[in-house]
């Protein structure tokens, strides 16, 4: 499985579980939403999505559905589950410490 | 992990699992959905529609690689190589059929033999009484020199529920042993068992009646003023068809009326093992159903009949209990030194109780475990040694898997699947004998007065147990030949050559396994083949007396409280009546009926003008109660003298008849009749012989057939309240039945009719039925030998065979022929059953001069049993050689050369 670029570990679930906390999606629009939430910064291999999402699924923090979408075509749908927007605030609050903590650290060496 | 995330996780995984394919095939339509946008995208770039294709290709990193990835995701690849572990061993083992099925056989035998009397001790030690929280009830046992497990009496019962405090209550029972029983007042009463309880039974016992209530404390106070019956669950269902409206109702018990308070629930079937009482009766109601004239119930302290359980406080030790009841045995002797002379008391839980040393049964069980099990371990043994020549054949496969990564932790476990699943076959078999045996043990119904549970069944621990013993020894006969599989030298393996160094120590112990089966399965066949001879001998032998077109019927006036005059008079009138009823042509008394289930009685005499040898006192002999009908009824002829008149009354001198055996033992060569026997010592009570009897056989259980000494005395000067009425009829017995009802009718309407059948119901048990299955059961265990002995050949020869195969191919091509090599391979095969039909003749005629000397009055030395048995035998192992013998000659020189 090839790394996400410049991703830092780990933190792909976290942004996969913040897009869907938006609205349900599919694979191919989450891979769009990230692309362009992020200003084209975070290039997700669309390699390493598939068994991400995947694997959130089986932990249970996210479910599956298959609708139809705007072009009527048949796509699995994503949303998050109550056990989802659990991990998702825990995850979220570990990322705030962790990227505070971090920006800290890079202010002071600055200073 | 936390419940919660269980809950989202565990309905998942199982959909992974169960529905696999769709799973498969959304993972293809979500990723082609992915791919199809992205090419669409690729084209709006301006690509064309190829190159997009690629492009797009090339950003998922590969579709299979995803799918993987996301398979692993799933978290169930435990699951889906063992299935695949399962399929391929499945394939595997079908390319062998005839060794898996011999695999499959001999274990199925192995666990279904081991769990069989398995089922036995689980059901007389282990399982537990059925009742709320049974680890905590004990057993109170009186002691004396020669029982430790004695009961109580009455007044015992009540000091002890008074002076004890280790106790959350203290219950006592007695089962009352035969009930005369009618569910209305003007039926002929029928036999029935029942067990007096003390008031706070069910209470103490946390079971709670079905169906309307259980025995208030006030009910066992009074003696003699609580007439109420709980109902047992079975008795209720089959007397009266589960009726939800019988309580209330009046049943007769021993001719006494009693209302039916209650039914006890199903899950209660009573604390016995060998089957529950119908119903329960207070203590105080004891009166009824004493069959004991000469003691009072509720008075004498020597009276005892009572088991006596109790539940233990949770703050009490069994310590503590144990010495509170010894403290108050000790004032027990000290207020009745008489009656409670050296007589102690103890606490015992269900364990000790059920392992009693006083009793046979657990014994038995254990023993047949242990040896089960022994034959369990040699099954396993053999399959592990036929497993062994199958991993050999596999040398190159596996190291073909190491070879290409396989861990050897992951071959050993594909290894060991495969003999998980023969022992999953075996295992499923093994439930099918145990079933076959169960069935086979029980299907003689027991001729006994009040029916006999027996308490072997295929129930849920039964199972478990086949599960844990099929699981047990796919262990222990694949763990060996995997390990060994697993270990293999990738170079030389693959290198094809034959790198395993013959051995000699090696096979020491096979080969010494393979003569011991060989030997005892010889053993039991012939022994099993002369029980069956010799007794098909002493049946043709016949009895001695005509069985056919006799009628017996038990009675027993104690049940309705006769004293011995109306007993005297009962009887006189019953033979008086029955004797002129239409079809009858003659009528007896006896005590036992020849051949019956109970033991005669003994008697101990002098016999007059013979020397007393220094030793001892008086001799005894077994001895029977008849009267004056008797040997006529029976069609004993007297040999010399006369037998029984009406004239010999309780008032007239008293007299004996001995049977030809006893006269020539005591009376060589004299006449015995005019003689007298001295009853208790020399200067006791003389009788006179007046007859001889011809000798006739007596007793089942003295299977040797040998003439016993015997003593008939008639009924008229030797009272019995128990006798046994005899018909001869000139037509079918059993049509006699009603007549001999209407009789008993017109002198008691409720005294009951015990073991009423034809004699020829009792014979065919006790002297057919019974040793039939003995032999039956010998001749299985000879069979299960040989089949064993048979595995343990081949799995051997099979395993020299595959050993040197590589030797063989290089004989055959310097010229052997292939009767050469079925020679070469099979001469170690005729070498261990020779010497195992050596050492099994030798045991066979050890056996025989033992049965010969104890049992079967078999006469010599049965030629025709070693001519049936040591060729059949002989022929069947060397065809367990022969197979894979010829399999070895049959193999292509050049093949046999490339061979691994």
């Amino acid at each position: 499985m090839s790394k996400p670029n410049d991703l830092v570990q780990g933190t792909l679930d976290l942004l996969l579980l913040k897009i869907l906390a938006l609205e349900p999606l599919h694979g191919w629009a989450i891979s769009l939403r990230l692309r362009s939430l992020s200003a084209d910064v975070l290039q997700v291999s669309e390699g390493s999505l598939y068994p991400a999402l995947h694997k959130l699924e089986q932990e249970g923090w996210i479910s599956a559905e298959w609708k139809q979408t705007e072009n009527n075509r048949r796509a699995k749908f994503y949303s998050l589950t109550r056990l989802g927007r659990k991990q998702l605030a825990s995850e979220a609050a570990n990322w705030q410490r962790l990227s505070s903590a971090i920006s800290r650290v890079v202010r002071l060496s600055e200073a | 992990m936390r419940i919660e995330h269980w809950w989202f996780t565990v309905p998942l995984r199982l959909r992974s699992i169960l529905r696999g394919r769709q799973a498969e095939r959304e993972l293809d339509e979500e990723l082609q959905f992915h791919l199809e946008h992205k090419i669409e995208e690729g084209v709006a770039h301006g690509l064309s529609a190829e190159d997009a294709r690629y492009a797009a290709l090339r950003a998922i990193d590969g579709l299979a690689q995803q799918k993987e990835a996301m398979r692993d995701m799933r978290r169930i690849h435990w699951l889906t190589d063992f299935v695949d572990d399962v399929r391929y061993a499945i394939r595997s083992l079908r390319r062998t059929p005839g060794p898996t099925a011999l695999v499959v056989m001999t274990l199925a035998l192995g666990i279904g033999m081991t769990s069989t009397p398995f089922s036995m001790v689980d059901a007389l030690i282990f399982r537990p009484y059925p009742i709320p929280h049974p680890s905590g009830l004990v057993t109170l046992v009186s002691t004396s020199r020669d029982n430790s497990y004695g009961s109580f009496s009455y007044r015992e019962y009540l000091d002890i529920r008074a002076h004890t405090k280790s106790y959350d209550g203290v219950i006592a029972n007695a089962a009352t042993g035969s009930v005369g029983f009618s569910a209305e007042p003007g039926a002929t009463p029928r036999i029935k068992g029942g067990m007096m309880v003390s008031g706070n039974y069910f209470r103490l016992l946390g079971v709670e009646p079905q169906l309307g209530r259980g025995f208030r404390d006030d009910e066992d106070q009074v003696p003699g003023r609580d007439a109420v019956v709980v109902l047992g669950p079975a008795f209720w269902k089959h007397e009266f068809a589960s009726d939800p409206s019988i309580v209330g109702r009046t049943v007769r018990l021993n001719g006494t009326d009693f209302t039916v308070i209650g039914v006890a629930p199903d899950t209660f079937p009573g604390l016995a093992i060998f089957g529950g009482p119908d119903f329960y009766m207070p203590l105080t109601m004891a009166r009824v159903f004493s069959t004991n004239p000469q003691k009072t119930f509720f008075e004498d302290r020597d009276d005892r009949e009572l088991s006596v359980k109790a539940r233990v406080t949770p703050d009490t030790t069994l310590q503590q209990a144990r010495s509170e009841l010894a403290v108050l045995a000790q004032d027990f002797e000290r207020a009745y030194p008489t009656l409670n002379r050296d007589r102690g008391a103890t606490v015992r839980t269900q364990f000790d109780m059920r392992t009693r040393d006083d009793d046979g049964y657990w014994k038995i069980g254990v023993i047949s475990v242990i040896l089960a099990a022994a034959v369990l371990l040699v099954a396993c043994t053999n399959v592990a040694g036929l497993l062994l020549s199958r991993a050999r054949t596999r040398t190159r496969e596996i190291a073909v898997r190491l070879a290409l990564g396989a861990g050897r932790f992951r071959l050993i476990r594909l290894l060991l699947t495969e003999s998980l699943m023969l022992a999953c076959l075996g295992g499923l078999g093994g439930i099918a004998v145990a079933y076959g045996a169960i069935a086979f043990l029980t299907k003689n119904t027991i001729p006994a007065e009040l029916p006999v549970t027996i308490p072997f069944r295929m129930d849920a621990r039964m199972l478990v147990a086949s599960l844990v013993l099929s699981v047990v020894s796919a262990l222990l006969c694949g763990l060996v030949p995997a390990w060994q599989g697993a270990r293999t030298d990738l170079v030389d393996g693959l290198k094809t050559a034959d790198v395993d160094v013959p051995g000699r120590t090696r096979l020491w112990g096979r080969n010494a396994l393979v003569v011991a089966q060989v030997s005892m399965s010889l053993m039991l066949l012939t022994t099993a083949f002369l029980m069956a001879r010799s007794f098909q001998r002493s049946v043709a032998l016949g009895t001695g007396f005509a069985k056919d077109h006799l009628l017996m019927a038990r009675f027993d006036p104690r049940l309705v409280q006769y004293n011995a005059a109306q007993t005297q008079q009962f009887y006189n009138l019953l033979t008086e009546r029955v004797r002129v009823a239409p079809g009858v042509q003659s009528a007896a008394l006896t005590q036992n009926p020849p051949l019956g289930l109970n033991a005669f009685d003994r008697i101990a005499f002098v016999p007059d003008g013979v020397q007393m040898p220094r030793d001892r006192e008086t001799f005894t002999s077994t001895l029977d109660t008849v009267d004056e009908g008797f040997f006529e009824t029976m069609g004993i002829p007297m040999v010399r003298g006369r037998g029984f008149r009406a004239s010999d009354t309780g008032d007239a001198p008293r007299v004996a008849v001995v049977n030809e055996q006893f006269a020539i033992h005591y009376w060589p060569g004299a006449d015995a009749v005019g003689q007298h026997l001295r009853l208790d010592g020399a200067t006791g009570t003389p009788i006179e012989i007046i007859g001889v009897a011809k000798t006739i056989k007596y007793s089942s259980s003295n299977a040797s057939g040998r003439p016993i000494d015997f003593v008939y005395v008639p009924l008229a000067q030797h009272p019995v309240s128990r006798m046994v009425l005899l018909l001869r009829s000139s037509g079918d017995p059993l049509q006699l039945v009603d007549s001999v009802k209407d009789v008993v009718r017109t002198l008691n309407p409720n005294l009951p009719m015990l073991e009423t059948r034809s004699y020829e119901d009792l014979y065919r048990y006790a002297a057919v039925e019974a040793p039939g299955t003995a032999v039956e059961l010998v001749s299985t265990m000879g069979a299960v030998g040989l089949l064993l002995a048979v595995t343990g050949l081949y799995g051997l020869v099979a395993y020299n065979v595959s050993r040197r195969t590589r030797e063989i191919g290089i004989r055959m091509a310097l010229g052997a022929t292939s009767a050469d090599v079925v020679r070469l391979v099979m001469g170690k095969g005729v070498l261990l059953v020779g010497t195992g039909t050596a050492i099994g003749l030798a045991m066979g005629a050890a056996v025989e001069r033992l049965m010969n000397a104890m049992l079967f009055d078999a006469g010599g030395v049965d030629i025709l049993a070693y001519l049936v048995v040591v060729p059949s035998m002989v022929l069947v192992t060397l065809l367990a050689a022969y197979v894979p013998g010829r399999r070895a000659s049959r193999i292509a020189p050049t093949q046999a050369l490339r061979y691994e």
